[in-house]
């Protein structure tokens, strides 16, 4: 298991390095960012000055250099913004996204799996077709319009729900809705699309013959082996979660990684935008990891290389 | 038959130890935090985004200002929003005691909100760290531009200013100066500021809230709320959603469609919207097609239909009250049958009027900006011009607005909103109608001049010569195709009795604020 983990951390490093490289030239294209930092008025040399205090007289290869040692030693510039350590932001702001991500995808997974088991239970039943069409609705809608419309609906309209931020459990629904929508339509199609097969397996049609409760065919024989694909879903959208909650911090003020990200790219506040896309793609490299771990944990062919 | 059991055993392990390990990590540190319930003490604010600083030097920064200025820390005088009459505040009174030096008296009895006193070292230390020290600090470019001050304390109650010229208006100048004890940083800017106002900083949740508590040694009337609690949103649905569901009592920067309804209170601020037309190149080189797409510019229809009245069509770029307005003049025209008779005359002379021209704008700088600029390319379109539109964020489209400007765009027509918080008009004339401006794209060397000439001047004459340049800047230059004065809108809890003025926008007086006495909140 050890050696497997081993493995993919090292073909993880090159990407990680890609994508800094990436994020680093790409956000220096946009444009420097002396403009939005000084008044309108300032002078020709006081812009000079800005420019030379932040290191961006330097030739790109300079900069990136600099950027790499800096790296090296855990220092992740300063913002430009706020003047302090962009990585205390990035990692400030972390936590609030992972919780958001977290208790998404198990409450996501949870209904998936519920609604996706009733539905393929009974295949082209009323309750099927209406899971079907709540999961591809589910899957289409385009979130910023589910966000204001939630607001309008139940902070506005019926008054149950804070409009957004922080302040206690029910300030956690709307973003939480938000954010699950699409994984949980995609992960229930997935879920109802494996259980239909693994129903008709021969190993169910044993253990029914055998006297197996229906609950049981489904939760212990069923449910197992429907469990890979959806297993693969489900990592990619956890993946997407992170990188996706821009919008719903963006909205509910909600304070994560997403809208540090998008502050630091309005602002070019590159420091922080390097520190926060490196943190996110460390997360999304363990992610994959973790994932990978539990298919190696399930298939042991995965786990230990062929042997020809 | 035994190892499956044991995975079985591993994966549930595993699922365990993922679960016990994002709860630890994560800490459960969102949810929940600072939930403090309804308090009738305090004001409850969201803002459009979170101050990246309460540095007081970078006040001149909106997002900064709006909560620092006369808040937490106070200037030594203090400029009426609507007339920009000079009031004393820190400094009881001010004379230019030589041409070029001014003698300020400093108010007595004074202490910043850590219990030291305030003095006029206090004062000559702050302005000093803000014009003359290498923090580079906003107000220095924005108000002082290259100047270097010369400061001197005799003694507690004496400040003496001196400039390298003549400043007639240096008193206004300081104005723009929030003033920190001698202790701050000079090599540093500082987040968290001490001041003389009446709120000091109690608490700020990075990310999440800020909290301002009463300064019970404050010198002048204890304000009303004995607290304000910042939070920001970036959508202005949303925040107008705060207001409307009482989750807030005072919501800024929101727009006709963000659904205030009666909450929102319209208010002159100071914005102007133009476009600037880069007179420099083909065929915007013409003055006759600059003048063609001013005729064919309908101001009063964009403020009606899409700005639903919430502003006034401008015939100049600065609105009525700052030094310099002029009453007289009037709006330029909205003659679309001129405006083609003029682009054909110049296509008759040469001029390739079918040149393409950018039409450039800022994402989001107003409401209802996309719909206007398409107004206006439809306008221009009508008039025979061609015009592609970009639309572009912040940082992308300054690079067009200030110099030095990029190099090969071909013609472009830029659309600015400009806001003189100073309230006298050389603040404007320096930036946008000097021929090497910072943000003028084109001027003649008898215009500067004159700009120069009635900067130098005071009273009525100083505000005779500005408005005379601004009715001769469109005979003369036309650089400018002025489109509005700007109205915002602010969300307002019926709790709360607040006039909101000109300044609101880039300086919220929480002082001002008081319990509406017909209306009350039942949350609990």
């Amino acid at each position: 298991m050890f050696p497997f983990v081993r493995r993919r951390m090292y073909t993880s490093a090159l990407p990680l390095v890609i994508v800094l490289l990436g994020v680093f030239l790409l956000a220096r294209l946009t444009g420097d960012p002396t403009n939005l930092y000084l008044p309108e008025s300032a002078t020709e040399a006081q812009r000079a000055a800005f420019a030379e205090k932040n290191g961006f007289d330097q030739p790109i290869l300079t900069q990136l250099i600099d950027y790499f040692k800096g790296v090296l030693h855990f220092d992740f510039g300063t913002s430009l913004r706020t003047g302090e350590s962009a990585s205390d932001m990035a990692l400030r702001a972390f936590p609030a996204t992972l919780q958001l991500a977290v208790t998404t995808m198990l409450l996501a997974i949870v209904g998936a799996v519920i609604i996706g088991c009733w539905a393929a239970y009974r295949p082209n039943s009323l309750a099927d077709r209406f899971s079907s069409l709540l999961s591809m609705t589910a899957a289409s809608i385009p979130d910023f319009w589910f966000a204001i419309t939630g607001v309008w609906l139940f902070a506005v309209l019926l008054g149950v729900l804070p409009t957004s931020g922080t302040d206690g459990g029910l300030s956690w629904i709307l973003p939480i809705a938000t954010l699950m929508i699409r994984p949980l339509g995609v992960l229930t199609q997935v879920v109802r699309g494996a259980m239909v097969s693994a129903l008709s397996a021969p190993y169910v049609r044993l253990a029914r013959s055998k006297g197996a409760s229906d609950f049981r065919v489904v939760s212990h024989h069923a449910l197992r082996n429907a469990a890979a694909p959806a297993l693969t879903v489900a990592g990619d959208l956890a993946v997407g979660l992170i990188k996706g909650a821009v919008v719903v911090e963006a909205i509910f003020g909600w304070p994560g990684i997403g809208k540090l990200m998008i502050d630091a790219i309005l602002q070019r506040d590159f420091a922080v935008l390097q520190a926060a896309v490196l943190l996110t793609a460390v997360s999304i490299f363990v992610l994959n990891i973790a994932i990978d771990a539990c298919y190696a944990l399930l298939d042991a062919r995965v786990r230990e290389p062929a042997k020809v | 038959m035994s190892p499956a059991p044991r995975i079985t055993t591993r994966r549930r392990a595993l699922a365990v130890a993922i679960a016990g390990i994002t709860v630890a990590a994560t800490g459960c540190t969102v949810a929940n935090s600072g939930h403090s319930g309804y308090d009738p003490n305090t004001l409850r604010i969201v803002l459009s985004q979170e101050p990246p600083t309460l540095e007081p030097c970078e006040s001149s920064l909106t997002s900064t200002g709006i909560v620092v200025r006369s808040n937490i820390t106070e200037p030594l005088i203090e400029r009426e929003p609507d007339t920009g009459e000079l009031q004393p505040l820190l400094s009881t009174g001010w004379r230019q005691t030589s041409p070029t030096e001014w003698t300020f008296d400093i108010r007595k009895g004074v202490t910043f909100s850590d219990g030291s006193p305030f003095t006029a070292t206090d004062a000559a230390f702050a302005i000093d760290r803000a014009v003359n020290s290498e923090l580079q600090c906003n107000v220095d470019g924005y108000v002082f531009g290259d100047e270097k001050l010369k400061l001197s304390a005799p003694n507690d109650t004496t400040l003496t200013v001196g400039t390298e010229s003549p400043d007639p208006i240096l008193p206004l100048r300081i104005s723009f100066v929030e003033i920190v004890p001698r202790t701050t940083s000079t090599t540093e800017m500082v987040r968290e500021p001490i001041g003389t106002g009446p709120y000091a900083i109690a608490d700020w949740e990075y990310g999440q809230k800020l909290t301002l508590a009463r300064n019970d040694r404050y010198w002048g009337a204890k304000p009303t709320f004995a607290r304000a609690e910042y939070q920001w949103r970036s959508e202005g649905s949303v925040r107008a959603a705060m207001i409307t569901n009482d989750e807030t009592d005072i919501a800024t920067s929101l727009g006709p469609e963000d659904g205030a309804g009666d909450l929102g209170v319209p208010f002159q601020n100071n914005e102007t919207t133009a476009l600037r037309m880069q007179a420099g190149e083909a065929p915007l080189n013409d003055i006759r097609v600059r003048q063609a797409i001013n005729y064919s510019v309908n101001r009063t229809g964009i403020v009606k239909a899409l700005f639903r009245g919430l502003g006034e069509p401008a015939s100049q770029l600065i609105p009525k009250g700052v030094v310099g307005y002029n009453d007289q003049l009037a709006l330029w025209p909205h003659d679309t049958e001129k405006a083609k008779q003029l682009v054909a005359e110049a296509k008759a002379a040469g001029v390739p009027v079918d040149r393409q021209i950018r039409l450039i704008g800022r994402t989001a700088q107003f409401p209802k900006i996309s719909e206007t600029i398409e107004v206006l390319q439809s306008e221009f379109t009508e008039i025979g011009l061609n015009v592609k539109i970009e639309m572009m964020d912040t940082a992308g489209q300054l690079q067009y607005q200030l110099r030095p400007f990029p190099e090969n765009t071909g013609p472009y027509v830029l659309m600015i909103m400009h806001g003189n918080q100073a309230g006298d008009a050389a603040f404007t004339m320096d930036q946008y109608m000097l021929s090497n401006g910072p943000q003028s794209a084109y001027g003649t060397a008898d215009f500067d001049r004159q700009i120069r000439a009635a900067e130098a001047l005071t009273g009525q004459a100083r505000q005779d010569a500005f408005a005379k340049l601004f009715a001769e800047e469109p005979q003369q230059i036309m650089q400018m195709a002025y489109i509005a004065h700007m109205k915002g809108i602010l969300g307002k809890s019926p709790r709360v009795e607040y006039t909101p003025n000109s300044a609101t926008g880039d300086e919220m007086r929480l002082s001002e604020m008081t319990v509406a006495q017909t209306a009350r909140t039942d949350q609990s």
